[in-house]
Parts: structure tokens; C-alpha cells; sequence
């Protein structure tokens, strides 16, 4: 047998034997099962980060209390880079297959009518599935101002304070209108994302049976209709709780007294 | 005025392309008196034998059987597969299912794995090329064996047979924003997969189907639904994620 050397460079990925990797990256249907994989992954995201958004309400000493607790957690730098692959998995994945499936059918027809009879929204443009790489673009561009807002705080029009005072910054986040508009608009897209997503990802990964698809379909809306009204209503909520905002304001007071106090944290 | 007879007036907007290669544009035809008790494949025989008598080229379209078991009929209907009823090919569908005065928009299956071959008649031969691929038991099986000697309990064949109810018309594909094959591909999966005959191939058969199917340039699933509500055989989209379990079980335990 003629072993050429394109056989012998690649012998140690054969004794890896990875054919099965390239296969869920490569394939149809394991990209598929990758998206709805990180989707989960990101959903889960989601429920931590609202429940722990949940403590603003619960004012100052509560909220930072939470907020320096996790930053000081030595295994946050391993978890953020963890929710960074996800999201840039389940974005790539996004790209690659909407491009692919675009390809399938270059010529569109004149006319395209729905066969479904059961759709849950049945709206003239389609219901939640047919927008998923738009509504999914649009949470994005969301998650993009959030972390320029919350993480990076390079917003010229937002007072930022120090680094460790959480709660003062997230105030003054949620009280600028840019944000309130935008977050509003981007949580309601994340609804309508997650109103698919979630059960789509459990077809996806071949979970689909008459004992329990039912169930995930329902839980699937119910989570994207509370998760959504949780983030959507704490830009709303927050700022017009006048409590709150005192609590922020005498983190001002404090800092304006004592600037120092500002450098080394 | 009412006419002598008293069938349906039709405006039909109709496809035309004379070859694969050639642009192609919809063409507006008049019909009268279409009675309302043929098949939608008979008016549109109707139609070209009005057309043959005027000297032109009648419209080419895809029949056999017309009794809704091959699979070869298949057009986009007002932009559905197969025309507004569920679980009905376009043969079986009647003309009692339109009103008088309809516009009828008549397209062929669009997808690039389907090449229209003339006017309505597309090239599905993608989807043979994916039976080719694994859509087969090759392990010998012996003569027909003595009916209850095979242990398939009786739900187990009625969920193969319920996959095996495809026709393979590519409706699935038509209908899919996607031009996604996996409905078909999936019923040819799980309808082996549900059977001893078919299990000892079942890994290679799921990654070798799969792999065609992409090569063929279908797209991917997007779970919307679509194909399930358009297919004539009443092909379930939990086959799908048969296949998905399959892949998956193919992906970690095969040796391929």
C-alpha cells in the first residue's frame, strides 16, 4: 500500500479520531444541535442574570452585596469566558446556517402562503420562527450597547462611577433614555427569539415526544413572556422608584465629598 | 350573464419556461365552464387541450398515478404545496376546493436541488440520490419470513409504517423557507430505524443520508413547521428528531 505523506501529516488527527467533531461543526444537523445546545446554555444564562438583577429592587446594600460577591468569585474570569464561547458559537452557527439556507432556494417564489393551521401568532409577516436570525441580530445589537453600558462604561452620556459601585451605575444605566429604549426594544425582540428558541433547541437535539413536547412548547412561551417582562420591566420600573434612586444619589454625595475615595477602590 | 354550462371561470398565472437554462415568466390564461368535480391535474389538462388547439405549446407539468400514491404530481398552489388542503396531493385536490372567478398562481417547486426542468416540472432526482445513499437494507434478510416470526411489536410497526407513508413528492422541500430535505430524509431514516431489519446499518446509513443531503445543497431545519402541514402523506416532524437522535447516537458510538 502507497502511504502518501498527506496520510502520514494527518495520522495523529486519525488516531484522535475527530471525524465525529468536524461532523457536528460541518453538518446540517449538528450545527443544528449546537444552536439549540448553546441556546440552552444561554437560557440558563439568562435566568441567572435575572435573578440576580432581581436584587435592584431590593436597593443598594443588597444589589452591590450580590454584585461584589460574584466579582469576587475566582472562577467568574473561567465562567464569563464559558458565556463568551456560547455566544460566539450560537452567533457563528447563526451566520453559517442562515447563509447556507438562503443558498438553497436562490430563485423565491412570487407567492408563499402558510399551510400551518396551528400557529400560536399568527401575524402577516410570520410567526417567531421564520424571523429568528432578525429578532436574534436585533438582541445583539442590544447585548452590544449593554456591555459598552454596563461592563465597558464608555457612554459619554451616562455619569459613570467607580467600578465597584454597582448599583449606582446601574441606575444611572436604566434612568438614561437611550438605554430605556433600546433595552425595552431589545428584550421584547429576546421574547420573540426565545418564544421559538426554547423548544426548537429541544427539537433540535431530537427531545421530541408526544409525552413532553406539549409541556416545552407551553414552558418555552411562559419563559419567554417572564423573562422578557423581567428585563423589560427594570429600565420601566427602576428609574420611577423614587427610593431607589435616592439610594443612588447619595452614592454621588459621597464621591463628591470624598473624591479620593474614587482612585483606589 | 350565466353561461350555457354552469362550471367556474378561472384566471390562471402559470409558470412557463421553456428550458432549464431560460429565464422564465408567469403567463395569464382565461378558463371557462371548469367544472368543479375534476382534479385540479384535469383542468389543467383541460387547459392545455385548449392551448393544443389554439396552436400552442401546452403546459408541462408532473403526474403518474393521479390516485395520490407516487409522488410525482406537485406544484405550488397560491404559494402552498400541493394547493390549500392538507394531506392531499395536487391530483387529489378538486376544483370544488376554488371559487368562481379565482386567480390561480401556479408555480413549480422551487429550490436549487430541484432545477426546473420545464414549466412546472422540476428535476427531483436529488432525493434518489439520497435513497442511493443509505435508503436501503443491505444486510440479507432471506426469503419472506413466516409473518409472526420477526418480534416487531405491533406500535413499532405501525410508527414504521406511518414514516414509510412518504411518497416523496417534495412537498418538504417546497414549503421550507429553507428548501430543507430533512422531513423526507428523516421518514427514510426512522422507518428503518424502527425495524430489526434496518438497525444494523442504522449508523452508517443516518451520517451517509445526511451527508448527501447536504452535498445535494438542501438547506437546514429551522423547525418552522411547514413541511409537516404540507405534506400529502401526513409525514410527522417528530421523525426529524428521530433523525437527530440517530445522528447523534451515530455521532458518539459509530466508528465512522
Amino acid at each position: 500500500m502507497a502511504t502518501g505523506s498527506v496520510e502520514n501529516n494527518s495520522s495523529w488527527l486519525k488516531k484522535l479520531n475527530l471525524t465525529w467533531v468536524t461532523r457536528l461543526f460541518t453538518s446540517s444537523i449538528g450545527r443544528k444541535m449546537v444552536m439549540g445546545a448553546t441556546g440552552l446554555g444561554l437560557c440558563g444564562f439568562l435566568v441567572v442574570h435575572l435573578a440576580g438583577n432581581l436584587f435592584l429592587y431590593k436597593g443598594r446594600e443588597a444589589y452591590d452585596g450580590y454584585a461584589h460577591a460574584l466579582h469576587e468569585q475566582e472562577w467568574l474570569p473561567l465562567a464569563e469566558a464559558g458565556l463568551f464561547a456560547l455566544f460566539l458559537l450560537h452567533i457563528y452557527l447563526a451566520f453559517v446556517t442562515t447563509w447556507e439556507n438562503r443558498r438553497a432556494r436562490s430563485k423565491s417564489y412570487v407567492m408563499r402562503e402558510s399551510k400551518r393551521q396551528d400557529r400560536v401568532i399568527a401575524a402577516p409577516v410570520g410567526s417567531p420562527s421564520n424571523w429568528m436570525f432578525v429578532s436574534g441580530a436585533v438582541v445583539l445589537g442590544f447585548l452590544i450597547l449593554h456591555i459598552i453600558d454596563m461592563k465597558l462604561q464608555l457612554r459619554p452620556d451616562v455619569q459613570h462611577y467607580a467600578e465597584h459601585e454597582s448599583f449606582a451605575n446601574a441606575i444611572a444605566v436604566l434612568s438614561n433614555p437611550v438605554s430605556q429604549v433600546v433595552y425595552c426594544l431589545g428584550t421584547v425582540f429576546l421574547g420573540f427569539h426565545l418564544s421559538h428558541g426554547f423548544s426548537s433547541a429541544f427539537q433540535s437535539l431530537g427531545l421530541n415526544h408526544p409525552k413532553y413536547t406539549p409541556t416545552i412548547k407551553v414552558v418555552g412561551l411562559i419563559f419567554a413572556v417572564v423573562v422578557a417582562a423581567g428585563f423589560f420591566l427594570l429600565p420601566i420600573i427602576v428609574p420611577m422608584s423614587p427610593g431607589l434612586v435616592e439610594q443612588a444619589k447619595q452614592v454621588e454625595v459621597s464621591i463628591d465629598e470624598a473624591p479620593a475615595a474614587t482612585a483606589h477602590p | 350573464m350565466a353561461s350555457a354550462h354552469n362550471g367556474m371561470r378561472l384566471t390562471l398565472k402559470i409558470w412557463r419556461q421553456p428550458s432549464p437554462q431560460a429565464a422564465g415568466r408567469l403567463q395569464t390564461y382565461e378558463m371557462r365552464d371548469v367544472s368543479p368535480d375534476v382534479s385540479f391535474l384535469e383542468m389543467l389538462d383541460q387547459l392545455n387541450e385548449q392551448l393544443i388547439a389554439q396552436g400552442e405549446e401546452p403546459v408541462a407539468f408532473d403526474h403518474d398515478c393521479r390516485e395520490g400514491i407516487c409522488g410525482m404530481c406537485g406544484v405550488m398552489i397560491n404559494g402552498q404545496a400541493h394547493g390549500p388542503q392538507n394531506q392531499t396531493t395536487t391530483c387529489q385536490l378538486h376544483m370544488r376546493s376554488f371559487h368562481d372567478g379565482d386567480v390561480i398562481l401556479i408555480e413549480p417547486f422551487r429550490a436549487d436541488a430541484f432545477p426546473v426542468i420545464k414549466d412546472l416540472v422540476v428535476n427531483r432526482s436529488a432525493f434518489d440520490r439520497i435513497i442511493q445513499s443509505g435508503g436501503f437494507v443491505s444486510v440479507n434478510t432471506g426469503s419472506a419470513p413466516e409473518g409472526n416470526a420477526i418480534p416487531v411489536p405491533r406500535h413499532m410497526q405501525e410508527k414504521a409504517m406511518d414514516a414509510a407513508a412518504c411518497i416523496g413528492c417534495g412537498a418538504c422541500v417546497a414549503s421550507c423557507k429553507n428548501a430543507s430535505a430533512m422531513l423526507f430524509t428523516s421518514a427514510k431514516v426512522s422507518q428503518m430505524a424502527y425495524l430489526p431489519q434496518g438497525k444494523a446499518e442504522r449508523s452508517q446509513r443516518v451520517l451517509s443520508m445526511v451527508a448527501k443531503m447536504d452535498e445535494e445543497g438542501f438547506g437546514a431545519c429551522t423547525n418552522t413547521g411547514e413541511c409537516e402541514a404540507a405534506c400529502p402523506a401526513g409525514i410527522q416532524l417528530s421523525n426529524i428528531a428521530v433523525m437527530n437522535r440517530e445522528y447523534m447516537r451515530a455521532l458518539l458510538t459509530s466508528h465512522e
